[in-house]
């Protein structure tokens, strides 16, 4: 690796962890949105399935090329008024595990 | 020295995204939030953009729309367009790429290569 290389990930390793927030927040819709069992309601649809949009698009600039992978689904998944209830829940506590595995 | 002007509404994808070019490739970077605050950063004769990195979802204002009425003013018109987008369908993809634009790059951007990206894409050579 070049040294503008190693200083761009060292510097973007700083930003990963300023950003823990703003992905934790995205997750808490995801959770809040599985832990419904069912009983999704449109708002709340609306706001995971932008969780996921925004993780899918941004989870592979910090090297979670798997997160968004599993992100993505979770956007086709929330793209239905009516997602699976296991699958969602399935999906969004594998992409905890996938971003945070030691949470 | 090239000047890009990056259009996003998420934190994130600004910073990374700025960062990247700046470390990278040591180009002068300016950001705008939202489609309204990019129009009058590209307009600006004083630091008028090389190019432009937009995201196509953007709440108020969407990229495609801001695309749009930049071509409608003479001071912005000129300026090439590159379209970010998380979305990987080709039905997504042709749609943005009939717009204009200069070309569509793609969420999530290696850091790394994000500006040979954008040369490639906008033919530049250096």
């Amino acid at each position: 690796m070049s040294e503008i290389e190693d200083q761009t990930a060292a510097l973007l390793a700083a930003l990963w962890v300023k950003n823990r927030p703003l992905i934790e927040e995205r997750l808490a819709a995801l959770d809040a949105a599985a832990a419904t069992d069912g009983a999704l309601g449109e708002d709340a649809r609306q706001q995971a399935e932008s969780a996921a949009h925004k993780l899918a698009g941004s989870l592979g600039m910090y090297g979670y090329d798997d997160g968004t992978r599993i992100a993505r689904l979770l956007e086709q998944l929330l793209e239905s008024s009516t997602p699976e209830p296991e699958r969602l829940r399935r999906l969004t506590a594998e992409l905890r595990a996938t971003i945070f595995p030691d949470s | 020295m090239r000047n890009i002007l990056i259009i996003d509404d998420e934190d994130d994808i600004r910073e990374v995204a700025a960062l990247s070019l700046e470390a990278t490739a040591g180009w002068d970077i300016q950001t705008a939030c939202s489609g309204a605050a990019g129009i009058l950063a590209a307009a600006n004769p004083k630091s008028r953009p090389s190019a432009i990195l937009m995201d196509v979802m953007m709440p108020g204002m969407d990229g495609p729309t801001t695309f749009r009425k930049m071509q409608q003013d003479p001071l912005t018109a000129g300026i090439p367009v590159l379209l970010l987008t998380a979305k990987v369908q080709g039905v997504d993809q042709r749609r943005f790429a009939d717009l204009g634009v200069a070309g569509v790059l793609f969420k999530p951007f290696d850091p790394m290569t994000l500006a040979s990206q954008i040369s490639q894409a906008l033919g530049w050579k250096d």
